[in-house]
């Protein structure tokens, strides 16, 4: 058996994903932060950790703001060749996913409110396996997901004929 | 392809319209029955109360709605055979239109129970692919008359695959593949003793034992049982010790007799033939069942054993395909058969059952030095921890260290949790030849998965910031149908060997 190169030329997505990333922690950080200052000023005023908990969210809020959304981006990418599709993403737990284009079901292209407000949009794609059976690739330019939902769908059309 | 072009799909290929079997009224009142236990209980208990009259006036009204609803869904239910699919038409308020196209019928099971068994009926279920992942009603005929459900097997055969099966009808069958006699069957059982049924009766015993006036571990349930016999009361009496050696015997007992018996009503006169398409199963004592398993759509091969099983050589050999085995995950094609027997069976479907160049590869001894280098901080943490609780103990003047022993276990199962790694890493390997790859993995409930490498999904290699330290990762594979528990991986490859073996995967 010839073992076939697997794609390496790792391309990052859009770098407009980040901001996307951004808007989506701060949608979940801010309630919370607002939350805590409430928390703090009813019940944990009077007590000796008063201001910890509100300024805990706080810092974690602003480095899952600021910060992650960056490494975030930055440990994302993917490859495509003829016949593959690869997508690297993490670095604490890292997955390096190889799709075989025969291999796929079905493709969505999705796209939230956030990647309609900063112009990206998602890949998904569905195989038929149990583990791991869909594949996202976020952060693409909705005219790239277009793209590569085309070419897979003209390989998925090849080998149905 | 080409014949669904040349022959017209509309209406009117659709055959008339059938009902299931009027016993379907008899037949299906278990499963109502089943889902009112606590209405009867409930009944049960007013009787004991003396309430006959609501009793009675529940019970009735019970049989009533139940054989009502029964009928009503008799009456509602029709089914139309035709050329190229079967259309279901069920349901009274909610009316349910359900067409089932042949091509995509993975396989047909025929199910007896012992009712169904007594009337000639049998219960038809077509499995889909989609059946796989939802509760598995896609297309059940619940109460058919058996030579009926016989001839739409074969219809739907026959327009899959364009060729009749002569072996199905014909009475004079040839040598099935594998069977298992009643010795072969009773053995099977013997090692199926489960412990978890032990451990449930024990702690039955121990929590209700006083209620129902079961508990072995009592002398006073010896002494009652044994008042014939006074030297063996007295025994009994004298020593707590002998209370606690019977009841550990008789659950232990009473285990092996479960075993025993859930094998024998499952897999009584196990018989399995080889048909031109794929596999076919009869099994049962109360409950027959006839299942096929067509060899195109099997995803994966299973041998899996049991510490105990292991040595004696014995193996289990299930398939992984896209339906489901009636709920219960991979199809068990050989539930005892021993290595050569699976051999024969895997290798009309899949190919050989070992690798033929017989060059397996170990995984990396990171698999053990990863977990160890885990523990080993933790475990001087807690060495400092007892030591210093020893110091504190001395200094207080009291006799016992309050930490000394939470200590002692948590390093003795911190050792011993390196040790079954170490054991397992041993029987860890995996070997690629040019179809297959073979992955075995487990020391206690040891298994080797059969993966023909055509049917990989996808393929994902996997790290995190511990595994990254000693350079290894997990390769792990997507695999289509089965249970959430066939999981196919490799553990604790190196880096550059995971991604060539990848490539070889995909290539």
């Amino acid at each position: 058996m010839t073992a076939e190169p697997i794609p390496t030329d790792l391309q990052p997505v859009e770098p407009a994903y980040r901001n996307a990333l951004r808007a989506r922690a701060a949608i979940f950080w801010v309630p919370l932060f607002i939350g805590a200052m409430i928390l703090n000023k009813v019940v944990l005023a009077e007590t000796p950790v008063g201001d910890v908990l509100s300024a805990m969210v706080g810092v974690v809020g602003l480095s899952g703001i600021f910060v992650a959304p960056d490494r975030i981006y930055r440990r994302l990418a993917y490859a495509i060749d003829d016949r593959l599709l690869r997508t690297v993403r993490g670095w604490l737990f890292l997955t390096d996913t190889v799709v075989p284009f025969v291999r796929v079901q079905h493709i969505d292209v999705t796209r939230g409110p956030f990647d309609k407000l900063f112009g990206t949009a998602t890949l998904v794609v569905h195989t038929a396996g149990t583990h791991n059976s869909i594949v996202t690739l976020p952060g693409l330019s909705p005219g790239r997901a277009a793209e590569i939902r085309e070419t897979i769908r003209a390989e998925i059309r090849a080998d149905a004929e | 392809m080409t014949q669904a072009t040349t022959i017209p799909m509309d209406k009117t290929v659709l055959g008339p319209a059938e009902r299931l079997h009027p016993l379907y009224l008899i037949t299906g009142l278990p499963q109502s029955l089943r889902g009112a236990w606590g209405l009867l209980a409930g009944s049960v208990l007013l009787a004991s109360q003396d309430k006959w009259l609501i009793a009675v006036l529940m019970v009735a009204g019970f049989v009533v709605v139940s054989i009502g609803s029964l009928l009503i869904r008799w009456l509602k239910l029709e089914y139309r055979v035709g050329a190229h699919e079967i259309r279901i038409d069920s349901g009274w308020l909610n009316r349910t239109s359900r067409a089932i196209p042949f091509d995509r019928v993975t396989d047909v099971d025929l199910e007896q129970g012992p009712l169904h068994r007594l009337f000639g009926l049998a219960r038809v279920r077509l499995e889909t692919g989609a059946s796989a992942g939802a509760k598995g009603e896609d297309g059940v005929l619940h109460t058919i008359a058996l030579a009926r459900a016989e001839t739409l097997r074969e219809h739907i055969r026959a327009r899959r695959t364009g060729i009749t099966d002569p072996q199905i009808s014909a009475e004079g069958e040839p040598a099935p593949l594998f069977a298992m006699d009643n010795r072969r069957v009773a053995f099977a059982g013997a090692f199926n003793f489960s412990l978890a049924v032990i451990a449930g009766l024990f702690g039955v015993t121990q929590t209700m034992g006083d209620v129902i006036g079961f508990d072995p571990f009592r002398r006073v349930f010896w002494a009652d049982l044994l008042e014939r016999s006074e030297p063996l009361q007295r025994l009994v009496m004298a020593h707590q010790i002998v209370a606690f050696i019977g009841g550990s015997i008789m659950l232990l007992l009473l285990g092996v007799g479960t075993g025993l018996v859930r094998t024998f009503l499952r897999e009584y006169r196990f018989r399995l033939d080889r048909t031109e398409t794929g596999l076919r199963r009869r099994r049962g004592l109360l409950t027959l069942t006839d299942v096929t398993i067509p060899a195109r759509r099997v995803q994966a091969a299973i041998l899996a054993t049991g510490p105990v099983r292991k040595y004696f050589g014995w193996r289990v050999l299930k398939l992984q395909s896209l339906a489901m085995d009636g709920g219960n995950g991979d199809h068990v094609v050989a539930p005892f058969a021993t290595e050569q027997e699976a051999a024969a069976i895997l290798g009309t479907v899949l190919g050989p059952i070992a690798p033929a160049s017989g060059n397996w590869r170990p995984v990396s001894s990171a698999f053990v030095s990863s977990l160890a280098w885990l523990l080993i901080p933790a475990a001087l943490v807690a060495v400092l921890l007892g030591m210093f609780s020893i110091q504190f103990a001395e200094l207080s003047g009291s006799d016992a260290a309050p930490l000394a022993g939470p200590v002692i276990i948590w390093i003795l199962g911190a050792a011993s949790a390196v040790a079954f790694r170490w054991l397992s890493w041993r029987q860890t390997r995996f070997a690629l030849d040019d179809r297959n790859l073979f992955v075995e993995t487990g020391w206690w409930r040891h298994r080797r998965n059969i993966l023909p490498v055509g049917k990989i999904q996808s393929v994902d290699i996997a790290e995190n910031f511990w595994s990254r330290l000693f350079g290894v990762c997990t390769l792990r594979l997507g695999v289509a149908g089965g249970g959430g528990f066939s999981d196919h991986h490799i553990p604790a490859l190196a880096r550059d060997e995971a991604t060539s073996l990848r490539a070889q995967l995909l290539s």
